[in-house]
């Protein structure tokens, strides 16, 4: 921090980042969701520190909790997101102890905020961006913050345009004539707009921080923005704006959504990674160009620095330092960091963990057969399939396989 | 902290090298599809702990400067010491070799904290273990301690004949090829004091050549050189082929690996690039290819850099891509080095022979 001499700023960043992403299951046994890799390079949280960099936000305050040691090291001093300014940058919150009190963990992320007065205090900020570290998207906070302070708001959420039918997975919400949010309501049985809350909001500082003393008085409240802070506004009449995004925006919080979104990487049509008037920045693993070897066959694909390919791979996405047999067959699949698909096996409609090792000979998922309880294998970071060992579809494995057996729990 | 300091000579450039060093000089001509040559001398030295380096520097050092800047991705952005680039004080035309370079910078090497000093090319792309060849030139009594290979470097190299002891009782002076004796890669560790010592030597317009006068002198006042063999990869790139020839060698697995080992990265400057894309119909085979590329079409013995376009269609074989080039829809390409930047239009063919490939400078528009 800037050793009490607190530095005025327009807006500065809150990343949520503590949740644990218990629906990815293995992979987020030893890591917080938002640094599960993504789309070859990246990690989630890249794409919300990205677009900080990208919208002239350089202090942002990385709110951890669950299993934050990998997040840790990776975001570091944001050097990789050029946040590492001399009066301001990345600052990873942890739930801390103060004098006198026994300490607590974040019981909802309008507390984890409010544990955290004291941060945003000492830049004095108008405004306070409240974005969480699961999604993927680009987005230009600055234009989101230009619309909040042109429209006068106390709170300005992003917004998109949904289907009727996926409206009530979301929060949602409805505007009155003159543009400004009337009804919020979190996962409506009867959507009454297709106006779903993306989870990023502006706040005008001075009003959050009363909204948030209140909430944490009050016994009955959940701590949670979505629940507790949007309701208690629109109830006092502050003014709500909404900010219409139109762009690429995936929440990664499942297996199958996290498949989907890195299948749609493989087109630069929902999101174009090569723009580089916004580039996506990440943490670079230190390794040579990928090799592909003599027979090997990478079609429709993204491929990552420091991977070795001598079979085939085809619509799949490889991170680093991945490596692909010979005569191995990697299709429909997402291969993690120093996933290693030895000779002879094959990986269909699967994600394999970090560090991952398929032995030879093994075979891990399968293409969609049309039953209901097909889907996409998972292997949990760190494990091995043994030689020949059958991993079904829709199998969940956190632990190794060993050699010639077959596994499809769920 | 290792009490070493850094000494990287980037101040000249092979002519053989042509094209290539015409917007650069050799110490960051790419190489390997994603580095500078001189990223493995300063991760030599990063890898040793080293954090105090200086690079000599003479002309054409723009591209170097821009590459290296501050020194932050080798760790060498430091409070105090880090990397200083030393640009020529004054224009007194090219230096004459390495006493020129070093006596230009002596206010510089007499500030030196560190009591030894690696002096090394800022060209040889080499993974060398220096916290290695200082714990044996420290315990081997030597004055000097030479990093060398019992094979021979490419072009003009001089050779060392070893006494009993494993020490250099005669320097054999600018050979080629194989020969008696063991080569010098030209990288050398010794004491600031004996490094001030034989720059002093060489104080007179008639022995003014490090080998002959410098390390020659201090054999025969009866110091010591001892020799550290470096056997894995090198490449001491001094002419295109030879350019071209290390290139290809990258596509060796082996070589690949000894000069990329895992416990001591080569480090370079990052630029946040994109995944590479395949498209539906692209076909590598046997190619080092970079991040950030979009491949549709057929590569086959390449290697391309970050950046590159190739285009449905595009057959490219036995090539070395740089940064950035287009190739667009249907180009043939053969024996082509095409330095960065480059534009090669829909439907050319060209083609170099393979001791003699066809170089596109910086910059073209085929």
């Amino acid at each position: 921090m800037s050793g009490g001499n607190s530095v005025n700023r327009k807006c500065i960043a809150m990343l949520l980042a503590g949740g644990q992403g218990s629906r990815l299951y293995a992979l987020t046994k030893d890591v917080a969701k938002p640094s599960v890799p993504f789309g070859g390079k990246y990690r989630i949280i890249d794409f919300p520190l990205s677009n900080c960099a990208n919208s002239g936000i350089d202090v942002v305050g990385v709110l951890t909790q669950y299993k934050p040691l990998q997040l840790n090291s990776y975001i570091g001093s944001g050097q990789a997101y050029d946040l590492d300014s001399s009066d301001g940058g990345v600052f990873i919150l942890p739930p801390y102890q103060s004098a006198g009190e026994k300490g607590s963990w974040f019981s909802g992320t309008a507390n984890a905020i409010y544990q955290n007065i004291a941060f945003i205090e000492n830049y004095e900020p108008e405004n306070v961006l409240i974005l969480s570290g699961d999604h993927i998207y680009k987005m230009d906070y600055s234009d989101m913050l230009r619309e909040h302070v042109q429209n006068k708001a106390d709170c300005t959420i992003a917004v998109k345009q949904v289907s009727m039918e996926e409206a009530s997975r979301f929060g949602i919400l409805s505007c009155g004539a003159d543009g400004y949010i009337n009804e919020f309501e979190e996962k409506p049985k009867q959507p009454k707009s297709d106006l779903a809350s993306m989870g990023i909001y502006i706040f005008n500082w001075k009003k959050l921080r009363e909204y948030l003393i209140a909430d944490e008085n009050d016994p009955n409240s959940s701590k949670d923005f979505g629940k507790n802070i949007i309701p208690n506004m629109l109830a006092a009449g502050e003014k709500l704006w909404p900010y219409r995004f139109d762009g690429y925006w995936r929440d990664v919080g499942t297996i199958v959504s996290l498949w989907d979104a890195n299948m749609d990487m493989l087109g630069n049509t929902l999101m174009d990674l090569f723009d580089a008037s916004w580039p996506v920045r990440s943490k670079s693993p230190i390794k040579p160009p990928h090799y592909a070897g003599p027979d090997s066959k990478v079609l429709h694909s993204i491929v990552t620095e420091g991977c070795e390919i001598y079979g085939d791979v085809s619509n799949s996405v490889l991170s680093n330092s991945v490596y692909v047999g010979r005569g191995a067959q990697v299709s429909y699949s997402i291969l993690m960091p120093g996933a290693k698909i030895e000779d002879g096996a094959e990986v269909r409609y699967s994600i394999i963990g970090e560090n991952t090792v398929v032995r030879a000979g093994a075979r891990v998922g399968s293409d969609p057969d049309g039953s209901a309880d097909w889907n996409v294998a998972t292997c949990g970071p760190g494990i091995e399939v043994g030689a020949g060992a059958v991993i079904k579809a829709g199998a969940m494995i956190y632990d190794c396989v060993p050699a010639g057996e077959g596994r499809d729990e769920q | 902290m290792i009490n070493l300091h850094g000494l990287i000579l980037a101040d000249r450039s092979s002519r053989d090298l042509r094209e290539l060093v015409m917007c650069r000089t050799s110490s960051s001509l790419p190489f390997a599809g994603r580095y500078r040559l001189i990223d493995f001398a300063l991760s030599n030295l990063q890898n040793a702990g080293v954090r105090d380096v200086g690079v000599i520097m003479q002309r054409d050092y723009q591209s170097l400067l821009d590459h290296i800047g501050s020194g932050k991705e080798w760790d060498m952005s430091r409070k105090r010491g880090g990397l200083r680039l030393l640009p020529p004080f004054g224009s007194n035309g090219e230096y004459e070799g390495i006493v020129d370079a070093l006596e230009n910078v002596r206010g510089y090497i007499e500030d030196i904290k560190q009591d030894y000093v690696a002096l090394m090319r800022g060209s040889l792309a080499a993974s060398i273990d220096l916290g290695d060849v200082m714990y044996r030139h420290v315990h081997s009594g030597a004055d000097v301690t030479a990093v060398c290979t019992s094979g021979a470097p490419e072009g003009v190299h001089h050779r060392f004949l070893l006494d009993g002891d494993g020490f250099v009782k005669e320097i054999l002076l600018r050979r080629s090829g194989p020969g008696e004796g063991v080569a010098t890669l030209e990288v050398y560790v010794m004491s600031k004091e004996m490094l001030l010592k034989i720059i002093d030597s060489c104080d007179t317009a008639l022995y003014h050549k490090f080998h002959r006068d410098g390390l020659g002198g201090l054999i025969a006042r009866g110091g010591k050189i001892g020799v550290y063999m470096h056997d894995a990869y090198y490449a001491n790139i001094m002419s295109v082929d030879g350019y071209y020839r290390a290139s290809m060698d990258m596509l060796d697995r082996a070589k690949r690996r000894e000069l990329f080992p895992e416990d001591r990265p080569v480090r370079t400057k990052g630029r946040s690039d994109v995944s590479t894309y395949y498209g539906d119909q692209a076909v590598s085979k046997n190619s080092l290819v970079a991040d950030g590329c979009i491949i549709e079409g057929y590569v086959e013995n390449c290697v391309v850099f970050r950046g590159v376009r190739v285009g449905a269609g595009a057959v490219l074989k036995n090539c070395i891509i740089m940064q950035d080039t287009v190739i667009e829809a249907g180009v043939q390409l053969n024996y082509v080095i095409s330095d960065k930047d480059v534009v090669i239009s829909a439907g050319e063919t060209l083609a170099g022979a393979p001791q003699l490939p066809l170089v596109l400078p910086k910059g073209s528009r085929v």
